[in-house]
Parts: structure tokens; sequence; C-alpha cells
């Protein structure tokens, strides 16, 4: 399995604060990769560095392709998502709630529909060309609601929806930017064991269907050791452990850093 | 209702009356008169008893009803009536409006007076309209609109005057002034939101104004600019005696020589303006820009996060919503012949912002009917001269009271998956 994300001796510092120290860890195409650790280890902070909200101290962060690879450090802001094609969610749902749920979809595709549009041109004329290409970004966003199975709600607000729903329709959401690596910050918060279920199954999905590396920041550990091929521990912005997930759960140190040591 | 509540009410409507005497006692009681060699305070008690009065039965008969649980009617009906506007409804409404103002000027009833209220009204929807763009749908609060109705007001009065082009070359290009001053302005705000760019576009506001006081050279200072050129009906100007070689629109016609031609000119003038403002911003909406807006105004921070461009999306919004506000000024310009800075003051700014909130953020229906009811007050409490603001004030309040979100909140999704169920 060929690399899909290389980080490169990550170091992020606030002030004398430093969230994450000298972090370096490899993400596999078609793999799950989970970054877990006790809550204020930097995981968050690692998914803000990824996807340009911060820029690190220190470090490299490059994502491959074929024959080339790319550094994310050159890319801040939106052209994370737009030239790069890395996608996130957020601990915190971040839809736009009172825009309905075919809308948020469209959004997503807002860089192709807005060249298709011509800049708007071509839609005010009201073109065929635009019509055409409108239709198939609202037939992307039918795939995936009906992969989630919320095509019924597509006119419905975002805000509107089920807790469990808007955490899927924000997955997918950012899945209709056709990214290449996809972070998902703690996507099982708030989800009941059988919304859980359902996520790893999404999960699964895109990662056998859809050529796509996942990151992921858990907590619920039922997600974590049922989906991760792959889990990197952190606590105090050190990488304590790397493994399987067979490893993980079996390993010392991951146990002392959630629990503590024995006296 | 029991005993217990009447007392209780009773007892409410007794301190309600202290507050009231509190406030009147000195305010009403005590009048200043200047006689002669200085001022002297006579009381006069009578009213403020009247009026302390008239709050303690004004309170009591409140808590009775509050008491039944039954609100006042007239209230009730009114609130219910607005809301129960749907869609289609909406629609019937926007066209027997249009059909209404097409045949407005024809009215057995219409008079001139009545003509210039109702261009001054549409003057304040197609700025309604316009601000919308930016307040409603991309939700920047900018309180300094009014910067480019007179940017547009000024392009159009200068370009005019000094080569004499005619409206339709001037109104475009005071549209492309504005549009360029509402990107002068976007730059340096993009990062800000809520409250700090509502101040900052409010100190812009007062920025475009101060300097077309000051700067005496160009903008003729506070004396404003005179003689600005009347617009031509495609040529045929609205004169009773046209110059050498020119036909007057009168004569063009046959028609008996009438200052209402003109008026009637310009009423549809900006009738047609308004529309175009208004489709242009319907169709802008199903448009990835306006999705772009509107996601814009619901997080910032996953637009980034989907790749949007929030500069580009933020600058559009100011650039098109200041550009239509161009247009409404270079109207304006035409209108009066002569403008001053004193037109351009933060008050109209407020009084945009007002009728585009009370009509429902992004409710285009909304903003006509905020327009008629605000401007259309004030214009009824006319002969009240100084106290017509109150009126103004008061409009303001029962909006908020009885429809906090404004009189048509309701938003309709841009792209339908299933098509129209009702």
């Amino acid at each position: 399995m060929s690399n899909l994300l290389s980080v490169e001796n990550l170091t992020m510092k606030f002030g004398g604060l430093t969230a994450i120290d000298d972090l370096s860890f490899d993400a596999k195409n078609n793999q799950i990769t989970s970054i877990i650790g006790p809550n204020g280890a930097g995981k968050t902070t690692v998914f803000n560095c990824l996807t340009g909200f911060y820029k690190p101290t220190n470090g490299q962060m490059f994502l491959h392709k074929k024959n080339s690879k790319i550094s994310l450090r050159k890319y801040t802001d939106f052209k994370i998502a737009y030239v790069a094609k890395v996608a996130r969610t957020f601990q915190n749902i971040r839809l736009f709630p009172a825009m309905s749920v075919l809308e948020n979809l469209l959004v997503a595709q807002h860089n192709e529909l807005m060249v298709a549009s011509g800049y708007s041109l071509f839609g005010l004329l009201n073109l065929k060309t635009y019509r055409d290409k409108e239709q198939l970004a609202v037939d992307k966003a039918k795939y995936w609601l009906d992969i989630i199975g919320l095509t019924h709600r597509a006119d419905d607000n975002a805000g509107d929806l089920p807790y469990g729903d808007q955490r899927k329709l924000e997955i997918v959401r950012a899945m209709c930017i056709e990214p290449r690596l996809l972070c998902l910050d703690e996507p099982a918060a708030g989800l009941n064991p059988k919304e859980s279920a359902e996520l790893n199954k999404l999960l699964k999905f895109i990662k056998t269907e859809k050529q796509t590396g996942i990151l992921l920041i858990e907590h619920d550990m039922s997600v974590v050791m049922g989906i991760s091929d792959h889990v990197v521990v952190l606590n105090y912005g050190k990488k304590i452990f790397e493994g399987t997930a067979k490893q993980t759960k079996n390993s010392k140190e991951v146990i002392e850093a959630y629990l503590g040591v024995d006296e | 209702m029991e005993k217990k509540d009447i007392i209780q009410s009773f007892k409410d409507s007794l301190f309600t009356g202290l507050i009231a005497l509190a406030l009147f006692g000195p305010i009403v009681g005590l009048r200043t008169v200047s006689k002669g060699e200085g001022l002297f305070i006579t009381p006069q008690w009578g009213v403020v008893f009247l009026l302390v009065g008239l709050c303690i039965l004004g309170r009591f008969l409140i808590n009775i009803n509050s008491a039944r649980r039954t609100e006042f009617k007239i209230f009730s009906t009114l609130s219910s009536k607005f809301s129960s506007i749907s869609e289609n409804k909406a629609k019937h409404f926007a066209i027997t409006g249009i059909l209404f103002a097409v045949v407005f000027p024809f009215l057995p009833f219409t008079d001139r007076y009545f003509m210039d209220v109702a261009i001054m009204i549409l003057t304040y929807i197609m700025l309604g309209w316009g601000l919308n763009i930016v307040v409603g749908l991309a939700g920047l609060l900018d309180l300094g609109y009014v910067a480019f109705y007179a940017v547009g007001a000024y392009s159009y009065a200068l370009i005019a005057t000094t080569f004499g082009w005619s409206f339709w070359i001037c109104l475009p290009l005071a549209g492309v002034f504005a549009a360029f001053f509402g990107i002068l302005l976007g730059f340096p705000v993009l990062r800000l939101r809520g409250d700090y760019l509502a101040i900052v576009t409010l100190g812009f506001g007062e920025i475009i104004r101060i300097i077309l006081i000051n700067w005496y050279e160009v903008t003729n200072g506070p004396d404003g600019i005179t003689g600005i050129p009347r617009p031509s009906f495609f040529g045929l100007p609205f004169k009773r005696s046209p110059d050498e070689g020119e036909i007057s629109f009168h004569l063009f016609f046959n028609l008996e020589y009438s200052t209402m031609h003109r008026i009637i000119f310009l009423y549809y003038l900006i009738l047609v303006l308004a529309l175009i403002t208004n489709y242009f911003t319907l169709k802008i909406r199903k448009l990835p820009v306006g999705r772009a807006w509107e996601a814009l105004r619901e997080d910032e921070i996953a637009c980034k996060s989907l790749g949007v461009n929030p500069t580009n999306t933020k600058l559009t919004a100011f650039a098109i919503g200041a550009m239509f506000g161009g247009f409404a000024g270079s109207f304006f310009a035409t209108r009066q012949a002569f403008i001053s800075p004193e037109s351009f003051t933060f008050i109209e700014s407020a009084i945009i912002v007002a009728i585009v909130v009370l009509g429902g953020m992004g409710s285009q229906t909304g903003v006509v009917l905020a327009s008629i009811f605000l401007i259309g007050i004030t214009e009824m409490f006319r002969d009240l001269e100084q106290f017509r603001m109150i009126a103004f004030g008061g409009a303001m309040v029962l909006i908020m009271v009885f429809k906090p979100k404004g009189i048509l909140a309701n938003r309709k999704p841009t792209i339908l998956m299933h098509g129209d169920k009702k």
C-alpha cells in the first residue's frame, strides 16, 4: 500500500506551550489511520495544521501523488481543500443550518460549479452548459444522500436534521469535494451505538470504494478499534505509540497514558 | 378570573404609576418659562396626574387582559396575517404588486404628491434590494451603504455636468464607480464580522460624506452640485420649449405639455431599475456564487474547509450590492437635479438597514412591505413635523415586537430535489 500522507517532525508552539512536539507519522491510501490520545494531547491541533488553519512552527507535511509529492505547508486557508484536496469535518458540527441539505452538498462543489457557470455569467444567461453541470452536481449529491439514507430530506434545512444525521451529512459534504485525504474530527461524538455502527459502515464504504485515505480523531473506542487499520497515539503532543488496533489495545504505554501508572 | 389576580394586577399598576410619576414629575411637571429677566419654573401638576392616571389604567387593563390569556385582538390578527403569507401567496402578492405599480400613475386619485411619495418608496425599495445582497444574503452588516448611494449620485452628477453625456451612458458608469468603491471598502474589512464590520462600514459612510464636504474643487463642497441634466425619453427631452433642432417629448407624441410627463417617466425609470435589481438578485441567489454568499453567512470556517474562497465571495457581494446602490444614486441625482452631502447622512443608511432587517433578512417581498410601511408611515405623519420620527420609531418597535425575525422571514431553498410539494 502506497503512502498518502507523511508528516515529518511536525512541531506547533503557541507561545511557551508546545502543543505538538516533533511528531512524525504516515497515512496510507485506502486506509483508516486513527489518532487517539487523552484530552489535550494535541490531536485537533494536528488537524488544524494539516488543513491550513494553523501554520506549524516546524516540520513538513507531504501529500503524495502518483509520481510527485506536494507540501501542505504551501497552502493555507481554503486552498487546502481547493488545490490539495484535503477535506475535513469539525468536532462541533459545522453545517450551514439555515440552508437545505441539498444546498449544503452543492456549496461543497462550489469551485467546479463556479467555473461551469462562467463565474456567474453563463448562469445569469441560463445557458444549457451550466444547467447540465448543475444537474450533474445534484446527481452527485443524490448519490451521497442515497448512501446515508437522507434523500427524502434533501429539501429540508440541514439544521432541522437529527444530530446523528447531521454528522453523516457533514462527512458526505466533505466527500463532495472529492478529497484525497479526509480528516474526521470525532465523528462519533454524541452518537448512540446504532448510529456509531452506521458511521463505521459509512467510513468503510468510503475507504474501499472511494480511493480516499481517512485520518480519524476519535474517543469512541468501538469505532477506533472496529475500523482502524493503523493507530497513532499521542500524549502531551508526543507520539507514544504507533501500530495496529490490536497492538494498541495491548500496549503498556497507551494504557498508562489513559489510566495512569500503577504506584 | 380570581380576586387574587385582580389585587395583584392592581398592585402592579400602582407600581407602574409610581415609576411614571418619577419620570413625568420632573420632565412634564416642572416647566421652564423664560420671562423677561430669567427662567421661571411653572409647575403643571394637573397634566402629570392625568398622565400617571393613564399609565395606571393602561397597565391595569394589560394585566387583566394577559391574566385572561387573551391577546389584543388587533395585534394577534395582524401578526397571524403576516405569518400566513405562504410562498404561493407571496408569488401572487408579487404579481399583483407589480401590476398595481405599473398602473399606479394612471389611477384617478394619483396626484403629484402621491407620485413623489411612490418614487421615494421605490428608491428605498431598490436600495433595500441592493443592500439585501450584502446584509441578507452574505450576512455582512453594512451600516455605510449610503456611501455607495453617494458615490453613484456624485459620479453621475460630475460626469453628466462635465462631459454632458446622456443618462444612459452615465448610469452604468456610476454603477461601475460604486462597485469599485465597494471593493475598496471590502478589502480592509475582509477579516471583520458582526459588530466590528458594522462599525467600520459606518465609518466608511462618514468618510465619504466628509470627503464630499471638504473636497471643494471637485465636489463643490457643502454647496452641492446644481444643474444636473434631467433624463430624456430616449433622446426626447421633457421641456416646454425645446432648444433649436430638438424635439421634446410632448411635441413628438402630440401631447399637451405637462410636468407630470417627467414625473411619470421618472416613476417608471425607478420601477424598472428596482425590478432589474430584484430579478438579478433572485437569479444570482440560485447560482453558485449566491449559495456561497449564504454559506458564508452561515459558517465561514466551514466554507474555507470546503474550498470556497471567502475573499472573492465577500468582495463580489460588496461590489454587486454597491453597484445597485450606485444605480439608485444616479437616479436620485437626476431626479433632484441638485445634490449635496446633506442627502447622504447616516440616517439614510440606518433607514435602509432598518428596511432590510424589518422586512426579514434576505426576503425580497419583505423589503417592499417594510419600505411601504416605514416610508409610508413617516409620510402620513408629515403634518406632525419633527414628531414624525416618533411614528417611524413606533413602526419599527411594532414590527420588532410582533415579527422579531422580520415581516417575511421564511427562506426558500434555491434548488429543490423533489420539486415543489405544496
